[in-house]
């Protein structure tokens, strides 16, 4: 699988506060990439250095196999940007903010832009200021996409959205994968968004990565083990890798990751009266990984 | 109609594979009948394209759909007769299954078939009472 973009040892502080060290992030080039994390994790501070908004203060980036430098103008021309709160010229209309933006891009495609105003009933007269929150949001995907972007990075761009706009939103990201194959790096803190879309997932946690791994590796590894013994519940069952632990007299109740036959039988010499084993959503995943 | 569930333990793909082929079956899709598109299906399931294209792919392999020179997948011509091998195939694993459990308790062959029989004549019974 082909690499797009990759971090080394990335570190970062704001005075006496780090946000993250030693990050290590890979993007594969046509693949979802979900960022999780709590809100003050650091995932926008994460994606302004990927941006190359603001510096690193240690660690590089390479993108393509070559090391980039901070200032590099054609790699922000191969990335679209969408964060969480737009910014526009309000008195601008429609085409005009298109007019604006296209001779940044030397990729610019003005035929896609007009394609993408069609499909998002976007009229180039319209002000922005007249727009409304879904369709100022399709604007800058508009303006994101007509650059031919390599590298589709979304800052939690459907917070104080509804839910059919979250849906149609989601809907053009599908098809924008399927037509034009581009990497896409989500952060989100909308989990149940992601679920069905997401390849590789990252989970950011205390200026770490806990999690970097393929979502299917994943969802097909972790499992809720829900627990009953005669009398009262082993002090310890042996088992590595629970994420959460709750007890209540005779059950038990953990989630384990990566669960395997060899726990499996540890606990089956326990003798449980209740051993029901179950998968979780990407919602419960993210939870049991930030619960410790 | 295919729905998707992300909750449970059945990957994304093969509740895709699962839904074309029961579209298959219950005549829904027709052969020589063109699949959507991934691009569509994508949209309109809100999944991963990639996720499409996995289950087509594995569709194809398994003779259930066939791809052209273009793009466009087609419902094969002996879909149907596929779909009937796979369902029998259930329906053994289902026996065996049966078998096995009767032999715990100690059953042998002439007592399973007598069962086998009793809960036939049971259903068609049962079904001749409907159509009254």
């Amino acid at each position: 699988m082909s690499e797009l973009l990759r971090t080394a040892n990335l570190g970062k502080s704001f005075g006496r506060h780090l946000v993250f060290s030693n990050l290590n992030v890979k993007l594969s080039a046509g693949k979802v990439h979900g960022l999780l994390g709590l809100n003050g994790e650091g995932k926008t501070t994460l994606i302004r250095i990927l941006l190359g908004v603001i510096p690193a203060d240690t660690g590089s980036i390479y993108y393509k196999d070559a090391l980039l430098s901070f200032r590099s103008a054609a790699y922000k021309e191969e990335v679209g940007y969408i964060p969480e709160d737009p910014f526009f010229f309000g008195g601008m209309r429609v085409g005009e903010l298109l007019d604006f933006n296209a001779p940044f891009y030397r990729r610019w495609d003005g035929r896609r832009a007009e394609e993408l105003l069609k499909r998002f009933s976007l009229d180039r007269r319209a002000r922005i200021k007249t727009l409304s929150r879904g369709m100022k949001l399709r604007l800058e995907m508009a303006v994101a996409l007509a650059a031919r972007p390599a590298l589709l990075v979304l800052d939690d761009p459907t917070s104080g959205l509804d839910v059919p706009t979250r849906h149609d939103f989601l809907q053009d990201i599908i098809r924008e994968l399927a037509d034009s194959g581009t990497t896409i790096f989500f952060s989100t803190h909308l989990v149940h968004e992601l679920e069905r879309i997401v390849d590789h997932l990252f989970i950011l946690h205390r200026g770490r990565l806990i999690l970097d791994e393929a979502y299917e590796t994943v969802k097909n590894s972790i499992r809720r083990v829900r627990l009953a013994f005669p009398g009262d519940s082993p002090e310890t069952l042996g088992v590595d890798g629970v994420l959460v632990e709750t007890r209540d007299g005779p059950r038990r109740e953990i989630v384990v990751y990566p669960w395997t036959d060899d726990k499996k039988k540890k606990i089956d010499g326990f003798s449980p009266t209740l051993f029901h084993v179950e998968p979780l959503t990407l919602e419960e995943i993210f939870r049991s990984f930030v619960a410790g | 109609m295919i729905t998707i569930e992300t909750s449970g333990f059945i990957p994304i793909y093969e509740q895709i594979k699962k839904g074309v082929k029961g579209e298959i079956s219950l005549g829904v899709l027709k052969p020589n009948q063109p699949l959507p598109s991934i691009r569509d299906l994508a949209a309109e399931l809100v999944v991963n394209p990639n996720t499409v294209a996995r289950a087509y792919r594995e569709l194809e392999l398994e003779g259930f759909i066939t791809t052209r020179k273009g793009k466009a997948s087609f419902v094969a011509e002996n879909s149907s007769s596929l779909i009937r091998g796979e369902k029998e195939r259930f329906l053994e694993d289902v026996f065996d299954r049966a078998i096995a459990e009767a032999r715990k308790f100690g059953l042998d062959a002439a007592e399973i078939r007598r069962i086998v029989e009793s809960r036939l004549k049971r259903q068609e019974k049962r079904s001749e009472g409907e159509g009254k």
